[in-house]
């Protein structure tokens, strides 16, 4: 069995900044270590200039000294005038290796045994070496290593510390060079994030950088695309109410009408029984549509609507087809509430809510329903308790909590397909809020984004 | 009361009709809109039932149409679209129902007495003329408390008056209110009828004014 491991998406603000923070340091590092490199031989060149210089100049005053002293073998170590730290010391020897001179902190054993002419370096020092006299006296001046290793070092350190204060200086600098580079970018990604899951018009492409544009306007027409087919599944669910409620309209016209033509008896029974069965084929055509489309997506629209004056309309619409139950409607005094909500969708919903409150609530008893200004909707409508577990199986389809009562078990499925689709929640409460009994349905509509 | 009927379906159409000639008006049923502008040009009706979806085009156009010619028609769309944005665009293109089908017959002639009422100004079911108390909805009328049985031509009849008190009606207004196109009728109809009224409601309820037609509930020059 493999596993693919997705990738955590990157940050391309980030690694821009963090690339040319890296380039630049890596850029300045090489810079550094040729400037080190070049500054190492030029220093070794004067420092070497140095102690020959040194050398050349030493050497006549010392066989001076040396041969006006009484005792030219013996040794001697000249004594400083004042007292500092001597870099460079040096050994003047005879022929035969025997020290004739030496500075006052000349320590012998870290010069060459044989007596070098020029250049040479030892692992601490660097010497220089000359004759004189007939190659009778050689003096040989050394200089420590770490003296040139610590002018380096220094150096190299303080082409450094710019580099230390560089880097977050680069990286910042970057992040807001790029940030402003993808202004567009972000403006675009921000449009994207913002707008409603129901918003499907073109986002706008000016001002994006021409490699971004093909993939904006793949967005664009991608966006176009899925409108044109949410609108034509929308159009055929549409005809195809019309196509089959019109059949069975004529049927139950028909069927009316030849109710009315006929005496009571036994054929107007049967056609009593036909006439329900006709309702009966109705309605369920009608439910398993509504089912189609509040599965199939499209439940909110690009603009917002008034649900509280969508609310009136279908609350007096049912209350005229259901003259027998009384609705109370209890609706906040601003009457507005804007929501992305689509209206046939809200209706389907309210529709089917409605419908199981007046079908499934005592027929003495109104049906109450509120708005609040807060965005939520309750309807309830008078009832004997409903267990908890039945409650938790009323959002099923084909579940009904009260068999006794004609339905299809399909309006709650609904309401919850609708509920679920827009974003929003619905609660069953039975007994109903601040009451015995009862059953209250909640549905909050201020979840919903866009 | 005159409507016009405009419905595609043979099968609807038809029972619609019959069923809206029982309860006593006369039916014009035309089955697409072009045939709906020709019988709007020629004839006034107190209603109009619209389908939407016709074979020429929306029944919507169509109210729009009316509408802008400021006609104030009532109007109740019968449709099978059910969304509420369709019965909003209905509404607010100037219906003054807006029926889903299928609907119950008794439904439909329940909207058309509510519709033709608010259009009469007396959105009441219970009209009083003089000794007469007419229930418009139930289709009853009682004469001194006592009740009277109309036939469906009878009660279109008082009808007509009901929805025009005080008005002089000619006869061939009221033909018009009772017969559909193409009807036979013969030249004595309506006096027929008028006789009959006034036999069953009263002599004093029905007024001829001669050679010009006949009023009911006109109560003089000074009015009431």
């Amino acid at each position: 069995m493999s596993f693919v491991q997705i990738k955590k998406p990157q940050s391309l603000q980030k690694t821009l900044g963090i690339g040319l923070t890296i380039g630049m340091a890596l850029l300045w590092i090489f810079a550094l270590s040729g400037g080190v490199y070049v500054s190492q031989n030029k220093l070794n060149e004067l420092f070497d200039s140095a102690l020959a210089e040194t050398a050349q100049r030493i050497m006549p005053l010392a066989v001076v000294e040396i041969l006006n002293r009484d005792e030219p073998e013996k040794a001697q170590q000249v004594v400083s005038f004042k007292a500092h730290e001597e870099r460079l010391v040096y050994l003047v020897r005879n022929n035969l290796g025997q020290i004739l001179l030496q500075s006052h902190n000349a320590d012998p054993t870290v010069f060459n045994q044989t007596l070098l002419i020029g250049f040479n370096s030892s692992t601490t020092h660097r010497f220089y070496g000359v004759s004189a006299v007939q190659n009778t006296l050689h003096i040989e001046v050394a200089e420590p290593l770490i003296q040139r290793q610590e002018a380096i070092i220094a150096m190299a350190v303080t082409l450094l510390w710019p580099l230390v204060l560089l880097i977050p200086f680069c990286f910042l600098g970057s992040w807001a060079f790029v940030h402003y580079s993808l202004r567009h970018i972000l403006a675009y990604r921000n449009e994207i994030e913002s707008r409603g899951s129901g918003d499907l018009s073109s986002v706008k492409i000016q001002d994006l950088p021409t490699e971004i544009i093909p993939i904006a306007e793949s967005v664009n027409n991608l966006l176009d695309r899925l409108q044109r087919a949410l609108e034509s599944e929308r159009s055929f669910t549409a005809n195809s109410a019309h196509e089959l409620r019109t059949p069975i309209a004529t049927a139950l016209a028909q069927v009316q009408r030849l109710q009315q033509k006929v005496s009571a008896g036994t054929t107007q029974d049967e056609m009593v029984k036909l006439e329900t069965t006709l309702r009966g084929l109705s309605n369920l055509s009608e439910k398993l549509m509504q089912l189609a489309k509040a599965e199939g997506g499209g439940l909110l629209a690009a603009e917002q609507h008034n649900l509280i004056s969508l609310l009136t309309l279908i609350v007096d619409d049912s209350q005229r087809s259901n003259a027998v139950n009384k609705i109370t409607l209890t609706l906040p005094k601003n009457r507005e509430y804007m929501s992305v909500i689509d209206p046939d969708a809200f209706a389907i919903l309210i529709r089917n809510l409605l419908d199981n409150a007046i079908k499934h609530g005592d027929r003495n008893q109104p049906v109450d329903i509120s708005f609040s200004t807060n965005g939520i909707l309750r309807i309830v409508n008078a009832s004997s308790v409903i267990p908890a577990d039945t409650l938790a199986q009323l959002r099923r389809r084909f579940v009904r909590s009260n068999i006794s009562v004609q339905g299809m078990g399909l309006g709650l499925a609904i309401a919850d397909a609708v509920v679920s689709g827009v974003g929003a929640t619905m609660t069953f409460n039975s007994p109903a809020t601040g009451q015995t009994n009862g059953f209250e349905v909640k549905v909050d509509f201020s979840t919903i984004k866009g | 009361m005159r409507i016009l009927l405009v419905e595609d379906t043979e099968g609807l159409g038809e029972v619609i009709q019959d069923q809206v000639a029982d309860e006593g008006h006369a039916v014009d049923w035309v089955k697409c809109i072009s045939q709906a502008d020709s019988s709007l040009r020629t004839t006034d009706y107190d209603l109009i039932l619209l389908d939407l979806m016709l074979p020429d085009g929306n029944g919507i156009d169509l109210l729009k149409k009316i509408r802008n010619l400021g006609e104030t028609t009532p109007v109740i769309i019968l449709t099978a679209r059910d969304q509420i944005s369709d019965r909003i665009n209905g509404l607010n293109a100037g219906a003054d129902d807006y029926l889903v089908k299928p609907f119950d017959l008794s439904e439909l002639c329940a909207r058309i007495a509510a519709v033709s009422r608010r259009y009469a100004g007396n959105p009441n079911p219970i009209i009083h003329l003089g000794a007469l108390e007419v229930d418009m909805t139930k289709h009853l009328i009682f004469r001194d408390g006592i009740t009277v049985n109309l036939t469906a031509r009878e009660w279109a009849l008082l009808e007509a008056f009901t929805q025009r008190p005080g008005t002089l009606l000619s006869k061939s207004q009221l033909e018009d209110h009772l017969y559909a196109f193409g009807s036979e009728i013969e030249s004595n109809t309506i006096e027929v009828y008028i006789s009959r009224l006034r036999k069953k409601l009263g002599k004093d309820q029905l007024e001829t004014v001669r050679g010009l037609g006949y009023r009911m509930g006109y109560s003089g020059p000074q009015g009431r």
